[in-house]
């Protein structure tokens, strides 16, 4: 029943955030799978390339920052239904990326003028 | 998955025809750890406070049963948990380093290759709440310790509690556990906490005052040693000392402990004794008893029974029954319905002490009458009824 601190310092993650679903890109595995990369500008700002798409985003500092929690003992029965069980803080975030402009598509396959 | 090369990074910036002169050298190539589809990590968004406690290595603890809603508790508050959406995918990222990171470290890798360990669109929020604190009596008072003579306790089969076993049944912190159990006065015995049967509480008490007055100590200065020796032999010690720390204040001088007796706890022991006798009393009457059945030098008040006793002034003549607020439902509609099937039209002043231990942190009585109650004029005094019609 309890998340309890595990013993040194917790571990300071970043919260991505973006509109939609993610689905793998081949259907089934999503592990090990590419998201995309992430850059910043010079000014900070964040960019995500995902696929064929460019994110523009910022870095938001949260005012209620979170903490990852992850169940024990395996058996994956996630969320709503009821958060009983045994869970272990992980990581805290207190910086979420978030992207919410329109992503601005790539376009790669320009056709040549013959 | 073949792991991504500067190279390729360049590649797709020329394609998305982005200027690397304009961005920061490093780049975090992103991808899904082996974790990430499990869903076994979920977030949790901390109130104010929290995230210190966590840093500072302090567990959080989230408690209820199967039947219960979850509450989290620290180790001095309570806080509802309830499921947010979000129209958003929040995915969680070690590792990660903001710009003022990179900046900051300019030995930075090139390609930071980083691994996204899970992924939600909800996360639990929390709202501080009162602690759920009822249940503590009620486990206690499966069992009320009737004294070392009764029968009952070598046969018992009722469950006993330990602080163990409150801690994983009551949804509330440990330190509000505590505390509660100092309030409704427990007691450990053997181990277990218990609550004391009130037939045998008002035997130890009247042991107690019976030696005060026979040996005419003051009530503010009563002597535990003293107390320990002339009683010992009726009634367990720590029985005693128990009754005088649940009555009194206790302190030393000069070496010697001694207890200043509440004198508005005693009366209202006793009131509750004589009240628990019958339905309802002729309240001069009772008045009477009550003052004649008090310690010699106490003087008894009305305002002493507060929640524990309702005073009716409509009836002729006025009489006076008991009515304790421990008694009534711990939800605020079901305690307003209840009140409200006991009496239809409330004042103020006679509704308050039964509905104080429902504010919240920062919430008046005054806000739960408006919420719950709808107010009128009668005889020229305001009172409050229910909102709905009384089936």
């Amino acid at each position: 029943l309890s998340p309890s601190a595990g013993t040194g310092a917790l571990a300071q993650w970043v919260l991505l955030e973006l509109q939609g679903e993610v689905e793998p890109r081949q259907s089934g595995q999503l592990a090990g799978s590419l998201l995309g990369d992430l850059h910043y500008t010079c000014e900070g700002v964040p960019v995500l390339i995902v696929g064929h798409h460019i994110l523009y985003g910022k870095v938001v500092q949260l005012e209620k920052p979170f903490a990852v929690l992850v169940k024990q003992g395996g058996a994956s029965q996630p969320g709503p239904a009821g958060p009983h069980g045994r869970y272990t803080v992980t990581a805290l975030i207190k910086t979420k990326l978030l992207f919410k402009t329109r992503p601005k598509p790539i376009i790669t396959h320009v056709p040549k003028k013959v | 998955a073949a792991v991504r090369s500067r190279a390729e990074v360049d590649a797709t910036l020329q394609t998305a025809k982005l200027n690397p002169a304009e961005l920061l050298p490093a780049v975090h190539c992103l991808s899904f750890g082996p974790q990430a589809g499990g869903g076994e990590c979920c977030l949790l968004q901390l109130e104010p406070g929290l995230c210190a406690e966590l840093e500072a290595g302090r567990s959080l603890v989230i408690r209820g049963e199967k039947d219960e809603h979850a509450v989290l508790c620290s180790k001095d508050k309570t806080y509802d948990m309830k499921i947010a959406d979000t129209s958003n995918m929040l995915l969680f990222v070690p590792g990660c380093k903001t710009p003022e990171e990179l900046n900051a470290d300019q030995a930075s890798c090139n390609i930071i290759h980083s691994q996204i360990a899970g992924f939600s669109k909800n996360y639990w929020e929390l709202r501080r709440c009162r602690p759920k604190l009822r249940k503590l009596r009620k486990l206690l008072m499966e069992d009320p310790y009737e004294g070392p003579d009764s029968q009952k306790d070598q046969a018992s089969t009722f469950s006993k509690y330990t602080t163990e076993d409150l801690l994983s049944l009551i949804q509330a912190s440990e330190e509000e556990i505590l505390h509660q159990l100092q309030v409704i006065d427990a007691c450990k015995i053997e181990g277990y906490w218990r609550i004391l049967d009130f037939d045998y509480e008002i035997k130890l008490l009247n042991h107690v005052t019976q030696l005060i007055d026979s040996e005419s100590w003051p009530l503010s200065k009563v002597p535990l040693c003293a107390c320990l020796e002339e009683l010992g032999s009726l009634e367990p010690r720590e029985m005693i000392e128990h009754i005088l720390l649940s009555y009194g204040r206790k302190y030393v001088d000069d070496g010697e402990v001694f207890f200043e007796m509440y004198e508005d706890k005693i009366c209202r022991a006793i009131a509750q004794m004589l009240l628990q006798n019958a339905v309802k009393f002729n309240l001069s009457e009772f008045e009477e008893v009550w003052q004649q059945s008090v310690p010699e030098g106490m003087t008894t008040r009305l305002d002493q029974l507060q929640g524990l006793a309702l005073v009716d002034k409509s009836s002729r003549p006025e009489t006076i029954f008991l009515l304790k607020v421990e008694d009534l439902p711990e939800d605020n509609q079901e305690r307003f319905n209840s009140l409200f099937g006991i009496r239809e039209k409330w004042t103020e002043v006679d509704i308050t002490p039964y509905i104080q231990d429902l504010c919240a942190e920062k919430q008046t009585v005054g806000a739960l009458l408006t919420k719950y109650a709808r107010s009128s004029m009668l005889n020229g005094v305001k009172v409050y009824n229910s909102r709905r019609p009384i089936s």
